[in-house]
């Protein structure tokens, strides 16, 4: 279930297990009883990375992520991804911030609560008194819907992730621009992806696997 | 001068412009890994002595700002100076002055984001740090100065079992709404910008608790290209959301005063004079928070660059102009108004019992941003540090004019009386400001900064085919 709401986390389907890793001797991170969660490279450049993902689309690989230290520009176009629906959002939450905020003022205004002062209109002839009220209360929800928007669609909060098991990866992954390819994938295959990242020019190939959990 | 050379370069064909080159955004050609380890290393390192002297010191001024505002709500505002006609005093001028300094640092980051101004990036996340740390000050008066704290929940509107609501009508009730949204908006707008580099210090983190605390607070945070996806949407948002608030919030600050009809309030340049006293007293308390922290840390002095400063001079200079503009097209006004109460309260105000507030305020204010014409003067950094506190002890003493030698002088010279602040008020305001040197204490030591991201997302040679400027990562390996 949750699987379905956060899409990092593999769903354990169609995995391949450590045991057919036909000769190449790559460095393993995690637990090599657990399943196989990825293969992770490191790359340089930020160029190389892109190449890279030009190169896996390629080969039709689909269920793979990019890791940078900060936005590459090129990288969302070269992976396809679609644009963000963020704006949609927030335009959403600030369409409905004015219906919230303008009900919030005219009904007590107008109907439960009427204060009138000096004589002068409550109704919507009055609109212009409560037009500071809408903007103020339209920019904030406006704001939280960006934000929450943004973590829940980036798939925050979630505090662990198989990727941690590698410590290249864990400690410190502000020094390079990584990319994971999930065994899951249709295309998966451990020798052949680990010969094709070498031959793009990546670093530090490493087959990552789940981390041995002490609960089960 | 190089409009004949662009003539007849023109005439061989071969056009060589001269392009006026962009200063660096950081010095020393340093590259993306030396700015993760000068900016972490700031919260990294054993924490110094200095720091524990300084948020001792501080904490002290805010414990004792504390105290008062205690002793206030347990015996009453006549603790305070304020008096029949001056009800609003130190509460109000305090308030404004905190709220307005707020402006300029959601101004630096969000519209010189939106207007793709890349010199702020270095100094916007402690801008906007200061922002939030100066809402939490303001945000202290007016909860208390209504006098009956616990009442504060009758300001929002809330279904109550006296069928009571408020009114909507009244600027004061646009200002509740106003700080609450601004507070609210800026908090997220400097979180959720931290969020990639908490996720760095996380990956540093040596020990268990900073290796927890960071993790929480980073979400989770990846970097994977979705997420950065999402990530510079939700930032070009926010920073076109925080623009449109800067504006709204000051212009309901200022219709506080505007909408009455006090003489001497009742102008409709208000929202604007507020505008640009409040970037002027920003810049100036950016700069005072930015030239000690370059002096400690040797290694910021590549990241926030004496061009930056300079340009953060230049906004100075501009919006202490335009402050000036509004001073004499005030006075300009009450003549021209020829409403003898318009021109009472200005007379009062340079010639009565308070006219020293009014000297003193003009005397900085219209002179002090006019030396940062000179070059000298804004190379000059420990001047421009004296300059711009100078600058905000003028700007306190613009809001204290506006507020109470309005107040004090109303229509009945009968009900006219003056102000003098007690220790109570005294201590208050220097508890504020306690509580802000103290928040931002505990800024620099416990997050990043500055933005790192943004910072090395701008680094030349750091963007795939982004032409020239591809040299640095044989430089880096030198560091």
């Amino acid at each position: 279930m949750l699987a379905r709401v956060i899409p990092i986390i593999p769903r354990r389907k169609h995995i391949e297990m450590s045991a057919h890793f036909q000769g190449h001797h790559l460095p393993v991170a995690g637990s090599k009883e657990e399943p196989l969660y990825a293969l992770g490279a490191r790359f340089e450049t930020p160029e190389a990375l892109v190449h890279a993902v030009d190169r896996l689309r390629g080969e039709g690989v689909s269920l793979y992520e990019c890791f940078t230290p900060y936005p590459i520009h090129g990288l969302a176009e070269a992976m396809k991804l679609p644009k963000s629906i963020l704006s949609l959002l927030v335009l959403g939450g600030g369409v409905s911030a004015v219906l919230i905020a303008l009900s919030m003022q005219l009904i007590p205004s107008c109907i439960i609560y009427p204060l009138v002062v000096d004589g002068k209109p409550l109704n919507l002839l009055a609109l212009p008194q409560y037009i500071p009220i809408v903007v103020a209360l339209t920019l904030m929800i406006g704001a939280i819907t960006a934000v929450t928007g943004m973590i829940l669609l980036g798939g925050m909060p979630q505090w662990n992730n198989p990727m941690f098991a590698w410590d290249l990866f864990a400690k410190d992954a502000s020094r390079g621009f990584f990319i994971a390819i999930e065994a899951r994938d249709r295309k998966f295959s451990t020798s052949a992806l680990t010969e094709l990242l070498h031959e793009l020019g990546a670093d530090d190939i490493t087959a990552i696997h789940q981390e041995a959990s002490e609960g089960q | 001068m190089s409009t004949p050379s662009i003539i007849t370069n023109a005439e061989t064909e071969t056009p060589d412009l001269h392009v006026l080159e962009r200063p660096p955004q950081v010095l020393n050609n340093r590259g993306p890994l030396w700015v993760t380890d000068a900016v972490c290393s700031i919260v990294e390192g054993k924490t110094p002595l200095w720091w524990y002297a300084a948020i001792a010191f501080t904490g002290t001024f805010a414990a004792i700002g504390g105290a008062c505002i205690l002793y206030m709500i347990c015996t009453g505002v006549g603790v305070w100076g304020s008096n029949n006609p001056c009800f609003w005093a130190w509460d109000i001028t305090n308030f404004i002055f905190w709220v307005s300094m707020a402006h300029a640092g959601s101004l630096i980051s969000a519209l010189l984001f939106l207007t793709r101004q890349k010199w702020s990036l270095s100094i916007s996340r402690a801008a906007e740090a200061m922002t939030v740390f100066a809402i939490i000050c303001a945000g202290v008066y007016p909860a208390i100065h209504i006098g009956r704290v616990w009442m504060v929940w009758w300001l929002f509107p809330v279904p109550n079992s006296y069928g009571m609501w408020p009114n909507f009508s009244s600027p004061l009730l646009w200002d509740v709404f106003a700080v609450t949204s601004y507070l609210t908006v800026s908090s997220l707008f400097w979180f959720a910008g931290m969020i990639p580099d908490l996720a760095v210090l996380r990956d540093r983190a040596t020990t268990k608790v900073r290796k927890f605390a960071y993790g929480i607070v980073s979400l989770g945070w990846l970097g994977t290209a979705r997420q950065w996806r999402h990530y510079e949407m939700m930032y070009v948002l926010l920073a076109g959301l925080t623009s449109v608030l800067v504006v709204t919030v000051t212009t309901i600050v200022a219709s506080d005063c505007a909408t009455s009809v006090v003489p001497g309030w009742h102008a409709t340049i208000f929202p604007f004079y507020f505008m640009v006293g409040a970037v002027y007293s920003g810049s100036a308390a950016i700069l005072t928070l930015l030239l000690p922290l370059r002096l400690i840390y040797p290694q910021l002095r590549d990241l926030i660059t004496p061009s930056q400063l300079d340009k953060v001079c230049k906004l100075l200079l501009l919006m202490g102009s335009c402050v000036a503009y509004v001073y004499v097209f005030e006075l300009f006004n009450a003549w021209y108004s020829a409403n003898p109460f318009e021109r009472g309260a200005f007379w009062e105000r340079f010639t009565g019992s308070s006219a020293w507030y009014a000297i003193t305020c003009l005397s900085i204010n219209l002179t002090v941003p006019q030396l940062f014409w000179f070059k000298a003067v804004r190379r000059c950094l420990p001047l421009v540090f004296i300059l711009a506190i100078l600058c905000n002890v003028g700007m306190w003493f613009e809001r204290f004019m506006i507020v109470t030698s309005t107040l004090t002088h109303g229509f009945f010279p009968s009900s006219w009386k003056d102000f003098h602040p007690t220790i109570v008020d005294i201590l208050t305001a220097t508890g504020t400001l306690g509580i802000f040197f103290t928040l931002f204490l505990l800024f620099i030591r416990f997050v990043p900064i500055m933005s790192m991201n943004e910072l090395k997302a701008v680094l030349p040679g750091t963007q795939p085919h982004a032409g020239a400027g591809h040299s640095n990562h044989s430089t880096e390996e030198t560091h």
